[in-house]
């Protein structure tokens, strides 16, 4: 590693480096009751994935350069440089986690791996080995953010697309995707992809709800990346067009980091209020059914469903009984996994893993807790938020046969409406 | 599967070689994106991917992935239910 490079490196971990992530690296008991909570290692059974590991690699940096003894006595304090062969480690290991924090639950510390892979990941970056795929996908959405009309009308005839769909679906020929309405209660912030729009709108539509709709998708791959900046500005495209529609209240849709980012870190990282609330789709889905603005009929949905927390919406989102209010307003025949909520295993399909092609072996196997679960529970219906999860799912359930049906909730959702399309809806 | 595709929606007439066809018909968005990403390098600079896919956010994301990397969309084209893009490698 040439001088410049150690320099920056150096330069990232003095910048990012707070008390509470010194903290973290000073008091690890090294008790390694962290691996049993890790999908990955559980998975892998491989040290790269064992959480206290990630959190050693850049430990052993920070001894080097910012602790007397380790600078002194390196060996004795394992203190090392970033080689080559550390940022190698660095990159599989930092950007293998999938930020689920389940190492943090059942840490007697609580020490919060994902806050310390954070700063390898800045560490990366810095030196140009930042994960290219999901920074090439930041850089995307940073483009149609900066460029918005160059991209209205593909993105306006898109919707009216879905628009016609959403008519025959509701038998409504009035029904409508509004686009730039000032002043609408709701602004749905939904994902590139119709089908998160397409069910979503249905069931605004059904309900009366007054609500427009984005021109930016809320996935936000500058978060994944590592980069808070690119991922703050990735959200500041739709949080700005919020302020400028003067809405109510800002709804993201299922996928889980969308949630987060949006509602727990961007006030924090935009230094400002909100003038809106920020609400999950299945936090809305709920109220509009206890409203009795939509109705649900059981019946419709054949066979035991049973639901996954997707760790950003549940154990790091807070969010843990409207989803399970739902899906229990559209079947009898309910069974949660075992263990749940903020218990529940990750899936291994977060943080960005599933667009990184040379991961996909420690992605599936890590899978392998989720699958005893699933198989546990004798469900044949998964109701399952978040895009990452369900594509995570979908390859663990070709994978091993299991033969479940992997569904977006607000899809089940319009399956259960009496609507002249539903079953057909998604 | 080397192939052609002809330039549809464009003054220019030519038929445009084909390197690499993607079918990403039934993927749901960015993983259209991130395929066609991930295949760059399996054309030759200067060489062409004809991708199609399904899901409409594409229309938006594949041109907006070639404008940030520095390649090209020679063509975007709805064409029924599918999207149809050639994209060229440029570096
Ligand atoms: S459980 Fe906590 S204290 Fe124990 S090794 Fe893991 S991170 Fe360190
Ligand atoms: S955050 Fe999740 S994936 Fe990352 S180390 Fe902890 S348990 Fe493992």
């Amino acid at each position: 590693m040439d001088a410049q490079a150690l320099q920056t490196i150096v330069g990232v971990i003095d910048k990012r480096m707070t008390r509470q992530v010194k903290q973290y690296l000073d008091i690890c008991a090294r008790c390694a009751i962290c691996k049993d909570a890790c999908h990955q290692y559980v998975g892998t059974d491989d040290l790269t994935y064992l959480p206290a590991r990630r959190a050693e690699l850049i430990r052993q940096v920070y001894k080097k350069y910012f602790d007397s003894a380790g600078r002194l006595v390196p060996a004795l304090y394992e203190a090392r440089d970033p080689d080559d062969a550390l940022l190698d480690e660095l990159y599989t290991s930092c950007y293998a986690c999938t930020g689920c924090r389940r190492c943090m639950y059942y840490c007697p510390f609580s020490i919060d791996t994902q806050q310390i892979v954070a700063i390898g990941k800045a560490m990366l970056i810095a030196v140009g080995r930042g994960q290219e795929m999901l920074g090439q996908l930041a850089d995307a959405a940073l483009f149609k953010g900066e460029n918005v009309e160059m991209f209205r009308d593909v993105l306006v005839s898109g919707f009216k697309d879905i628009e016609a769909e959403v008519r025959e679906i509701t038998g409504d020929p009035e029904a409508t995707i509004p686009v730039d309405k000032q002043g609408a209660d709701i602004l749905y912030v939904a994902l590139a992809g119709a089908h998160s729009i397409r069910p979503a709108a249905v069931i605004f539509h059904e309900a009366g709800v007054d609500w427009t709709i984005s021109l930016f998708e809320a996935a936000n791959y500058g978060y994944f990346f590592g980069d808070p900046e690119k991922a703050r500005l990735i959200a500041k495209r739709f949080m700005d067009e919020a302020k400028r529609l003067g809405v109510k209240e800002v709804v993201v849709p299922e996928c889980g980091h969308a949630y987060r980012v949006a509602e727990i870190f961007y006030e924090a990282w935009a230094k400002e209020a909100l003038p809106f609330k920020v609400s999950h789709i299945l936090e809305v889905v709920d109220r509009l059914i206890k409203q009795g603005r939509i109705t649900v009929e059981k019946g419709r949905i054949e066979g035991r469903v049973t639901y996954h927390d997707p760790c950003q919406i549940a154990r790091n989102g807070g969010i843990y009984e409207q989803p399970r209010d739902v899906v229990r307003a559209l079947t009898d025949d309910f069974v949660d996994l075992i263990p749940n909520r903020a218990e529940q295993w990750c899936c291994g399909g977060g943080g960005g893993i599933v667009a990184i092609d040379e991961l996909r072996d420690v992605r599936l196997k890590s899978g392998s807790k989720k699958v005893e679960q699933l198989k546990a529970s004798g469900a044949s219906v998964l109701a399952c938020p978040c895009e990452n999860c369900r594509l995570q799912i979908e390859d663990l359930n070709e994978m091993h046969g299991l033969g479940l049906q992997v569904r977006q909730v607000i899809d089940l959702v319009v399956e259960a409406m009496p609507l002249p399309r539903s079953a057909s809806a998604s | 599967m080397p192939g052609a595709a002809r330039e549809k929606g464009s003054t220019m007439s030519e038929e445009i070689k084909v390197d690499l066809e993607l079918d990403l018909k039934g993927l749901l968005c960015p993983l259209p994106m991130v395929k066609v990403s991930q295949n760059i390098t399996n054309v030759p600079v200067g060489g062409v991917i004809r991708a199609v896919a399904t899901d409409p956010g594409s229309m938006a994301d594949i041109p907006a992935w070639a404008k940030s990397t520095g390649n090209e969309v020679l063509s975007a084209e709805k064409q029924g239910n599918e999207f149809v893009f050639l994209v060229k490698r440029v570096k």
